[in-house]
């Protein structure tokens, strides 16, 4: 009975941070990372000198370092050349740096599928380079790269518990204060993975039914 | 209308296109032959600044371009005033067969959808697709793409129509619709270079033909010349041996 009503004490403690910072924290990274990632790989389809180079430095760069590390490197060291940060904002900007890197190279392989006569096609119905990426292969490219999208999305919700470590009060950090307190680990974080597979099973649901409506519209 | 001089292309080593001329006036259809690797589809490619020629100059009505050095709005320009249609036709597979064809006025003219639509739709009609306005490329036969391609290629007005090899994709049964197209294509005295492998086409639908060979043109005259009196041996027999294919 004790662990049943620690539970059910426990329960909204630890969801009400998901729904307001976890939930936040994903949806804006993962924005700005498809923002981030989508001029990563236009840039490098499109070639364009310099920017090229740069793209794949970034890329390198952070594919090649751990996520945590990055936190800590933002959160705890760049206060030392003098760039202060709050945890939140912090913890979005090392999100969407470190997703728009990952997504970069899943967009620019979609683009890449778009069979290239369509984009000649394009220039000799007189379309100029955005337009033709606009109108025809992004649109093309994005349901190519949806699924493996989705999935960095599913991802991402869990990998936002390592915001903790730079003290964001998300549900893993809360989860964590509530165990120092009562000493039940194994209930609370059982609590807390289950919190984390009902947000995960809403957007595999949520991808599952985006699949069906994009392979309806001009399937191939 | 429109002449080439000089154009010379070269892929790393190997020289596709070794300097050749071609007029086209207004009203022409052309018919280029020539065996695979003669450099039919890049002579076509290079007049449209799909592939960048390494040297020549083109006189478009009264402009002189200098097709290695044309700078984006010159090529801009020429395209807005010719089309291309496929030999994959190239469709936009995210539009329907109508977008296909109005993308170009809504999205590169500006022109209002509904005029565009307008004209798009008495495109399709002329083509015989009237009941496919609203088809996805994935639901056309092949000959019904192409068709769309034709469609699409029109929308602008072109003075011109380049065509590269607009048959060679399709299954035997579903060349004539197409074929049947361009024919009335030329009976309206649209202005087209046709690359095709199609003798007959040729013979009844050209007034001139064109023989490539090894990157230059052997062979030049009009269609009934180039059939009955062809002079160079080469030419005769590779006549001789296509004909000889379609029986």
């Amino acid at each position: 009975m004790k662990i049943l009503s620690l539970i059910a004490d426990s329960f909204f403690k630890i969801l009400i941070p998901g729904i307001k910072v976890t939930i936040p924290l994903t949806v804006i990274s993962f924005s700005l990372a498809m923002v981030i990632g989508t001029i990563t790989a236009l840039v490098q389809f499109a070639d364009i000198k310099y920017l090229k180079q740069l793209a794949r430095f970034y890329i390198w760069v952070i594919r090649g370092t751990p996520l945590l590390i990055q936190l800590f490197v933002v959160f705890y060291g760049l206060p030392s050349i003098g760039v202060v940060m709050n945890p939140f904002p912090a913890a979005i900007l090392v999100f969407s740096i470190n997703e728009g890197a990952y997504s970069a190279e899943t967009i620019r392989g979609a683009l890449e599928s778009v069979p290239k006569g369509q984009i000649e096609a394009g220039y000799c119905c007189g379309l100029n380079f955005l337009q033709i990426m606009w109108h025809i292969v992004l649109p093309q490219a994005f349901k190519v790269a949806f699924p493996s999208l989705a999935n960095a999305l599913i991802a991402m919700v869990k990998d936002t518990s390592l915001a903790a470590n730079i003290t964001v009060m998300e549900m893993f950090m809360v989860t964590q204060q509530i165990v120092a307190r009562t000493y039940q680990a194994l209930v609370l974080y059982l609590e807390l993975a289950f919190i984390y597979l009902m947000f995960s099973t809403v957007l595999t649901k949520l991808q599952t039914y985006c699949e069906k409506k994009l392979s309806a519209k001009g399937a191939r | 209308m429109i002449e080439v001089k000089g154009i010379r292309k070269k892929f790393g080593d190997l020289e596709v296109l070794k300097g050749l001329d071609l007029t086209v006036n207004k009203g022409d259809v052309i018919a280029i032959l020539g065996p695979s690797g003669s450099g039919k589809t890049t002579l076509l490619r290079c007049m449209n600044f799909l592939e960048r020629a390494d040297e020549g100059t083109m006189y478009f009505d009264s402009d002189v371009v200098d097709m290695h050095k044309a700078d984006k709005k010159t090529i801009h320009n020429i395209r807005n005033k010719t089309a291309f249609v496929f030999q994959s036709f190239n469709l936009f597979t995210n539009k329907t067969a109508l977008e296909n064809v109005t993308i170009g006025l809504t999205v590169a003219r500006k022109m209002d959808k509904h005029k565009a639509e307008e004209i798009g739709k008495k495109l399709l009609d002329k083509v015989g697709l009237s009941d496919k306005y609203n088809s996805y490329p994935s639901q056309l036969s092949g000959g019904q793409q192409q068709r769309v391609g034709i469609a699409r290629a029109l929308a602008a007005d072109p003075e011109i129509i380049y065509f590269d090899e607009p048959t060679s994709a399709l299954d035997p049964e579903l060349i004539g619709e197409v074929l049947k197209v361009i024919k009335e294509l030329a009976d309206d005295g649209m202005t087209m270079l046709v690359v095709t492998h199609e003798m007959n086409f040729a013979k009844n639908v050209s007034n001139r033909v064109i023989f490539m060979e090894e990157g230059k043109i052997i062979s030049s005259s009009g269609t009934k010349e180039f059939f009955e009196e062809q002079k160079n041996e080469r030419v005769r027999n590779f006549i001789k041996n296509i004909l000889k294919k379609g029986e």
